[in-house]
């Protein structure tokens, strides 16, 4: 170690800070809110600026544990933001149900950094502690409305499952570093890529192969790994609910292209049919429940879960020899997390008095109510349905596109794909028809959104509405995803 | 006079014995946490189970995890799950616990997965060396502030966090909530 280790690591150990700040402000300042939210966001902005005096570089840090480039920067980034906008958006709802923000905020941070730290591992050892470090603040995140026992109960099924799946994720992870006796990945995916040239690979590469599916296909959501999805998302303070349908999510995606695509890429052609078959199930499931669902935040969570799927066909469509997936599941998780947060964020509005539910009656004439809030969250339904020229289309054009391009089975994986963006539009726009052509309950109070919540919403909108028309997104992506070997 | 490396008049190891006399005692204890009802009994017979797993890191030529595994889990972490159930534990609750229905299902799945784990090892070759690797704690220091420092120094950040969100759950707040009490 020395110090331009360190300097490589500089994101991490400002994120670190910026946490350990939090903290010792709300000590200085017991209970005070803004203090606690402006060390928060301001030390978002400094780690956001020192990722990005170091884009452009690669450079491996630890002996190689750790990796800085393009992907590292792109993903860093992306968690910077969901950190930054689930402070912004967590305030309005926290504050009137007496919920702290500094240890939210701190905690959310703490997991930020694992998520940045999953994006830069080139160590399986790296990985997995990095994801518990993303993962378990999560958990308590789930549960931080103490006294709301679906809360609780959401937590404790969150928790016991995750805690289950990362126990099978380092199991496999065990069988890959027994056979190939690294954990340094450009050091397993040589080892593997002289297994794979002699044909079948050995049956316990294999086992390892379907625990480690099984361990990161928990963490993504995927059906049939799916079951704490609803409880937990439905349970969670809204703000939390936010945050864990994109932050852990793509944490989960960073892992598969750190493990998958990085270290276990020669073995791709064993993998594939896994995908393909994970992807058409996550997608059809979840767009399917989520039809039945009159609570919005349920409803959400199984599109998310379908979400999950069509990210699982980007991951397809590499592994059937089309790079450009790799590029198509940064774009879409890009956009998903402004689009979802946005819509995530509406809810939190409406929740901002205690004791509104997420029912979708709660939406009944929200576009009289408030125009502003209703066109936005029109917006963002539109854009998850997948209606152009918005993000939403574009995300879910590229997935489509890689996939037809790889041929094969994945061609029918692309028709599926359609078949359900088609599906979802019935419930997206159920809640869009609540909106514009119910009249609201006559004691309906005014929404007066905080004004940070206003910024952090006009910053997901606008996201929304330019990521499709603005191909610097996209370049960044490919060029992220150009890192990784096709 | 020495004791030789294998038993008497057979070609079986010591060492060899002494694996399948920790892995029993390894997997009964194991089974006896999660089949017993009196959940004092089942934190005892954990600590057997975690005193076996240390007897095999030993075995497996490596005292510091051994000793470590002996002062953390036994020492510290048994300990602690005892005193919790001590002082969580009231008198209307119940003190065995409610067995699930779904307990014979989940023991088939149980048997099958271990069947198939037995058969994918044995039937895979490892790249091992034969012989048991000595480890000495110096080379553990040296990988652990070595190759894998990043790691390590991550975990502590993980116990940061872990602390910070163990007293946010724990901490009492200031107005009671009534409401839980009915």
């Amino acid at each position: 170690m020395n110090w331009s280790d360190l300097g490589s690591l500089a994101p991490i150990i400002w994120a670190v800070l910026t946490a350990a700040a939090v903290l010792l402000v709300d000590i200085a300042a017991p209970g005070r809110r803004a203090p606690a939210i402006a060390t928060a966001l301001m030390g978002l902005a400094v780690t956001a600026a020192v990722v990005l005096s170091l884009a452009g570089h690669t450079e491996t840090a630890f002996g190689g544990a750790y990796v800085v480039d393009g992907l590292t920067a792109f993903l860093d980034l992306l968690f910077v933001a969901i950190a930054a906008l689930t402070i912004m958006f967590a305030d309005d709802y926290l504050q009137p149900r007496g919920l702290p923000i500094a240890e939210f905020a701190a905690v959310l941070i703490f997991a930020i950094t694992g998520a940045m730290l999953v994006a830069g591992s080139a160590d399986l050892l790296l990985l997995f502690v990095a994801l518990e470090l993303m993962v378990l603040p999560g958990y308590l995140l789930a549960g931080y409305a103490r006294n709301d026992p679906y809360s609780t109960e959401g937590a404790i099924k969150y928790f016991l499952l995750g805690s289950f799946s990362s126990a099978i994720l380092l199991f496999g992870l065990a069988y890959v570093w027994g056979l190939t006796g690294s954990t340094r990945v450009d050091v397993v995916a040589a080892a593997l890529a002289q297994a794979a040239a002699k044909g079948s690979i050995a049956p316990g590469l294999a086992m390892g192969l379907a625990f480690m599916t099984a361990g990161v296909a928990f963490k993504m959501a995927a059906v049939p790994f799916h079951y704490w999805t609803p409880d937990a998302y439905q349970g969670s303070p809204t703000p939390v609910t936010a945050y864990l349908s994109v932050g852990p999510k793509i944490g989960a995606f960073a892992v598969a292209l750190r493990l998958f695509v990085a270290a276990l890429g020669p073995l791709k052609a064993d993998w594939l049919p896994i995908v393909i078959v994970l992807a058409a199930l996550t997608m059809t499931l979840g767009n399917l429940v989520a039809i039945t669902q009159d609570n919005v935040k349920r409803m959400l969570a199984y599109s998310s879960i379908a979400h999950t799927g069509y990210i699982l066909v980007g991951l397809a469509a590499y592994a059937g020899g089309q790079h450009s997936g790799i590029s198509a599941i940064l774009f879409y998780g890009a956009a998903y997390t402004f689009m979802n947060m946005g819509a995530f964020a509406v809810i939190t509005a409406l929740q901002r008095r205690p004791g509104v539910t997420s029912q979708i009656s709660t939406f009944a004439g929200l576009g009289r109510r408030s125009p502003w809030l209703g066109a936005l969250m029109a917006l963002f339904l539109l854009s998850l349905t997948g209606i152009p020229p918005l993000a939403g289309f574009w995300a879910k054009a590229y997935v489509i596109v890689a996939a037809i391009q790889a041929g094969g089975w994945l061609t029918a994986l692309a028709v599926l794909a359609m078949l359900n963006a088609a599906a979802a539009a019935f419930y997206y726009l159920r809640v869009v028809v609540y909106m514009y052509m119910r009249d609201p309950a006559e004691d309906a109070p005014p929404l007066s959104p905080g004004l940070l919540f206003r910024v952090g919403l006009a910053v997901t909108g606008i996201a929304t509405l330019v990521f499709g028309l603005f191909p610097a997104i996209l370049n960044a992506a490919s060029s992220a995803a150009g890192v990784l070997k096709g | 006079m020495p004791i030789g490396q294998t038993l008497p008049f057979t070609a079986v190891r010591w060492d060899d014995v002494l694996f399948v006399v920790l892995a029993i005692m390894l997997l009964g204890s194991a089974l006896l946490v999660v089949t017993m009802r009196d959940i004092i009994r089942c934190g005892l017979a954990m600590i057997a189970s975690f005193a076996s797993l240390a007897g095999i890191y030993v075995l497996l030529g490596n005292p510091l995890l051994a000793a470590t595994q002996v002062l953390v889990y036994i020492g510290a972490i048994s300990i602690l799950v005892l005193f919790a159930i001590m002082l969580t534990q009231t008198k209307n609750a119940p003190t065995r616990l409610v067995f699930q229905t779904q307990a014979w299902i989940g023991a088939v799945a149980a048997v099958v997965i271990a069947a198939i784990i037995a058969g994918t090892v044995l039937t895979t070759t490892w790249p091992s060396t034969g012989a048991v690797a000595w480890t000495a704690t110096s080379d553990i220091a040296t990988m652990l502030f070595g190759q894998y420092v990043l790691p390590f120094e991550v975990v502590s950040v993980l116990l940061t966090a872990a602390v910070v969100g163990g007293v946010l759950l724990a901490r009492r707040e200031p107005p009671a909530d009534k409401e839980d009490r009915s």
